[in-house]
């Protein structure tokens, strides 16, 4: 039948995608993002952050419970697992970023996985099934972002994920549990009122919450759902629902299932090469390139005392304009830090972040010397920014690059290879070797996995001997 | 340092004591948390608490906190807060504040959830549980008076998940004596907890915004008390990158005044609105004209003949969400003014069993529902303050009958009295509780500055 409104029509398209709609470009993009968001949550289970979430997590163990990345000692209900997770994909800021701008995979991925232990009826789950819930739930985040021109610059009211990051996350868990049509629409009724935080907390100790609370949200609404708890079955349709978080809103219907044109198909995601919000990665390319130029001018030498000005272009983006940063939050936050970390240190990495980095008297020295321009043809959008650095030096001469696409950005996708070597970096800091690959073998090969949690031992740490059965390959 | 708005909030919540609560502010407040478990209790019988409890029986593990009306069952201390917020807006039966919230119910399961979780030798006293309830109600009161919009019956984000998740978080701060420091985080993380939008009210999924905004700041405080800090600067307007004000068009953030000798809480000016029927608040303003009505009706004819009515014409504020001339289910009913008017026309009053589902398919009532025109006077304005109710019976004889309500039994203006309200808790608390347990409670609150140890309760 035909839904008469945009929810109705948003709960038939979750519940009627299946394995077939899946194109094999989706298949691999998505597959590149599942790799990543592991990566970078397994990495980010040693933050400060983290650890107080798990502290804060263990007054809920129970019997039902699911893998908490990188530890054996511990589980947790899969509520608190899908939080905690989340929490640790976005605790460095090292997670992927999309147009219109959210971090689609730390709101879905967490959820799904969790969710996938704990199945009622001890059900198992394919691999496949993982890839097709994870696409819906980022399907629903790129679509909900399409229905607000507010949308397609960086933000200023609400951070995005947590608006439509928790939406993505229910629609996912609600495609995992094959809940039918109306469920499906009380889910996303259900998850509305829990979307919505303010971007004040972006660039503090709070800002990986938001990841945390949209997989956990998105998860307990769908959990809600499907034991019959009941929304308001417009809730995409009305200015009162999700348009409340906009101040203009234009909802559409999704198209028909027929051949079903994926978002991810048409626009894939960026991809970070260090853990800092995504403009400054126009930043330190343009700063690299700089340093290039002007060590090749004096024998590979650095000579900070030469340098009078740096001047940094960039567009107007207030949260992330930092002349002097404190905390590692607002370090990852500021494009003053990355221009003369990159200038220092001719490239960017985890390390540049630590509190010795920031607050080292050579990059302090250089701040003071910085400053930031907004050229008003600089758009603050992820498609259309750019970065020129430009160093003037004491006997008047000056330097200067202009970055218009980084690497990794999705004009610019990162190769097979670094992303693979991204992965590893990040993973080996809490999970032994064999594990490492077994996460990269089933992810590679996860439309043909056909119990997924054989992913979720290998996130726990545990190295498979039984690894060619369960991948059953 | 110079002083911001969040770090006045963070310094009152910290530093305010029993001292500062006033006679009138203890008094009222007692009112407001003997209703508020009355109405939990009676909650604690539907069934979108039936689906909020076995959800949360899933995590049951670390379990030491109660859930109203099931005595066996605990939970951990969030998901009983949840369960208990779950129950006490269940049924639409709670308190109600000007500006617009509801604000006990966002803070009362907290509190009992988290002197739960202390332990026995810390556990705190009635005095110092009265005041961390007070705290939490004050910040609510004092973030809405940051806008203008707040005045009105709300639009966009429904108030109890804005507000009630601060006012969890700083009343929990306070029982758990967190530092001036991390009440300033407990305000700053709850913030990215707050925020529901309305269209789910007048669904089952409502009464989960007071379930959510006291757990969810419940957990803020607890996520502050271990260390997690947030933007200081939450409740201050940072420009180009929104705080709590977020939710809001127009925001004006004041500083509070830090307690010395005297705080004046704004219980003291401002009491609250309790319900007589469990039901959206502006219906109270047309039934209690519709009775009004009836009454000079049946003076008029007898008795009550709705066949002699040729329109009913109810004159009410502009609020979409309230006006629904043909309900479908119970969570509509109570969101209905031609409901409730219809209602309290045939049957003399508005109780618990008027919003049963046999009750609201009526036939007689719905043939009363077709009769039903509304206006919208423009001096009718949508606020809790303001607004007034009036019911006119325009019969075939040409005769009009009218009835009108400015002040409806309840309303601030015209505060139940003890025997009203200790009939409501009576009445509610019986559903599911023996009788001594239910005068147990009475006289527990009656006297709760002087219980030693509030988790008792």
């Amino acid at each position: 039948f035909l839904p008469q409104t945009i929810t109705g029509n948003f709960a038939n398209v979750i519940h009627g995608l299946n394995t077939n709609h899946l194109t094999d470009l989706i298949i691999q993009r998505s597959k590149r993002m599942i790799l990543d968001t592991l990566g970078v949550g397994l990495l980010g289970t040693s933050t400060e952050v983290c650890q107080k979430v798990k502290q804060y997590s263990k007054i809920y163990s129970s019997d039902i419970s699911s893998t908490i990345w990188g530890h054996l000692d511990f589980r947790l209900p899969p509520l608190y697992a899908a939080f905690v997770n989340g929490v640790a994909v976005h605790s460095m800021d090292f997670d992927d970023t999309w147009h219109p701008a959210t971090h689609p995979s730390g709101a879905v991925l967490p959820a799904v996985i969790a969710l996938s232990e704990a199945f009622p009826q001890k059900k198992k789950i394919s691999g496949l099934d993982l890839l097709l819930a994870f696409n819906v739930g980022i399907e629903v985040q790129g679509r909900l972002l399409h229905f607000s021109s507010e949308a397609r610059n960086i933000p200023k009211r609400f951070h995005p994920p947590t608006v439509v990051g928790t939406m993505g996350s229910a629609a996912a868990c609600a495609k995992l549990l094959a809940l039918n049509q109306m469920e499906c629409k009380n889910t996303l009724a259900i998850a509305a009122s829990y979307a919505g935080a303010p971007l004040a907390n972006a660039a503090t100790q709070t800002k990986p919450l938001h990841i945390g609370n949209a997989a956990k949200h998105g998860l307990e609404a769908a959990c809600l759902a499907s034991q019959g708890l009941q929304g308001n079955n417009q809730i995409l349709d009305m200015e009162s629902g999700i348009g409340a978080f906009y101040t203009d809103y234009n909802p559409q219907t999704l198209p028909t299932l027929q051949s079903y044109p994926w978002l991810l198909d048409r626009q894939d995601v960026a991809i970070k090469r260090f853990p800092a919000h995504l403009g400054t990665h126009w930043v330190a390319d343009a700063a690299s390139s700089v340093r290039r130029k002007l060590v090749k001018n004096s024998d590979n030498l650095l000579l900070l005392d030469k340098i009078e000005k740096v001047i940094v272009k960039v567009p107007e983006v207030k949260y992330v304009n930092r002349p002097s940063p404190n905390s590692e939050h607002e370090a990852r936050h500021s494009f003053q830090f990355v221009a003369c970390s990159a200038l220092l240190d001719g490239s960017m990495s985890v390390h540049s972040f630590t509190s010795d980095n920031i607050q080292r008297p050579a990059l302090q020295e250089l701040l003071c010397k910085t400053q930031l321009q907004h050229p008003s043809d600089n758009k603050p959008s992820f498609e259309s920014l750019y970065c020129e650095v430009t160093v003037l030096l004491r006997d008047g001469s000056t330097i200067s690059h202009r970055c218009d696409t980084f690497y990794g950005h999705w004009r610019k996708p990162l190769t097979k290879e670094d992303l693979e070597k991204k992965f590893q970096s990040n993973a080996s800091k809490v999970l032994p070797a064999e594990a490492i690959e077994g996460i990269i073998e089933t992810v590679y090969n996860l439309e043909k996995v056909e119990d997924c949690s054989v992913l979720s031992m290998f996130l726990s740490g545990q190295s498979a001997r039984v690894l060619p059965e369960k991948l059953h390959l | 340092p110079e002083e911001t708005v969040t770090s006045s909030f963070a310094s009152f919540i910290h530093a305010v004591r029993p001292e500062h609560l006033s006679e009138i502010v203890c008094h009222r407040s007692k009112r407001m948390i003997l209703d508020s478990i009355g109405v939990g209790l009676v909650g604690s019988t539907t069934h979108v608490f039936d689906i909020a409890l076995k959800y949360c029986l899933l995590y049951s593990s670390v379990a030491v906190s109660n859930v109203y009306g099931k005595p066996g069952v605990k939970l951990s201390p969030t998901l009983a807060a949840f369960t208990n917020g779950v129950a006490t807006h269940s049924m639409d039966f709670d308190d109600t504040w000007h500006p617009a919230t509801h604000p006990s119910g966002a803070v009362l399961p907290a509190l009992l959830a988290a002197s739960q979780m202390l332990p026995p030798n810390s556990k705190p006293n009635g005095l110092d549980f009265l005041l961390a309830f007070n705290v939490g109600l004050e910040v609510q009161g004092r973030l809405m008076h940051f806008s203008t919009e707040a005045h009105n019956i709300p639009k966009r984000f429904h108030p109890p998940s804005v507000v009630g998740t601060m006012g969890s978080a700083a009343a929990t701060a306070k029982l758990l004596s967190l530092s001036m420091a991390q009440c300033t985080h407990a305000l700053g993380i709850a913030a990215s907890l707050a925020g529901a939008p309305m269209a789910n009210a007048a669904t089952q999924a409502k009464p989960l915004h007071i379930g959510n905004a006291t757990r969810l700041g419940l957990e803020a405080a607890l996520l502050a008390a271990r260390g997690m800090e947030a933007n200081p600067f939450i409740l201050d307007d940072i420009s180009g990158c929104s705080g709590f004000s977020a939710f809001y068009s127009i925001y004006q953030p004041k500083p509070l005044s830090t307690p010395n000798e005297h705080h004046e809480f704004l219980l003291e000016k401002q009491d609250i609105a309790f319900k007589r029927f469990p039901a959206h608040l502006g219906m109270h303003w047309v039934v209690d004209a519709a009775l009004s009505v009836r009454n000079l009706f049946i003076n008029y004819a007898g008795s009550f003949s709705p066949s002699l009515i040729r329109t009913i014409v109810l004159k009410i504020p502009v609020s979409k969400y309230i006006n629904r001339p043909f309900p479908n289910s119970e969570h509509q009913a109570r969101h209905s003014f031609q409901f409730n008017a219809c209602t309290a026309l045939l049957d003399g009053e508005v109780g618990l069993s008027s919003f049963t589902e046999s009750s609201i398919h009526r036939q007689e009532l719905r043939e009363l529902l077709h009769k039903v025109v509304v206006e919208h006077p423009e001096d009718n304005v949508a606020n809790f303050d303001k607004m007034y109710g009036e019911v006119a019976l325009l019969l075939k004889s040409g005769d009009v009958l009218t009835g009108k309500c400015d002040t409806f039994y309840g309303h601030w203006r015209k505060p139940l009295s003890r025997e009203s309200l200790l009939k409501k808790f009576r009445s509610n608390a019986s559903h599911v509780l023996p009788e001594e347990k239910v005068e147990t409670i009475i006289t527990m609150v009656d006297n709760l500055e002087n219980l030693s140890d509030s988790s008792q309760l």
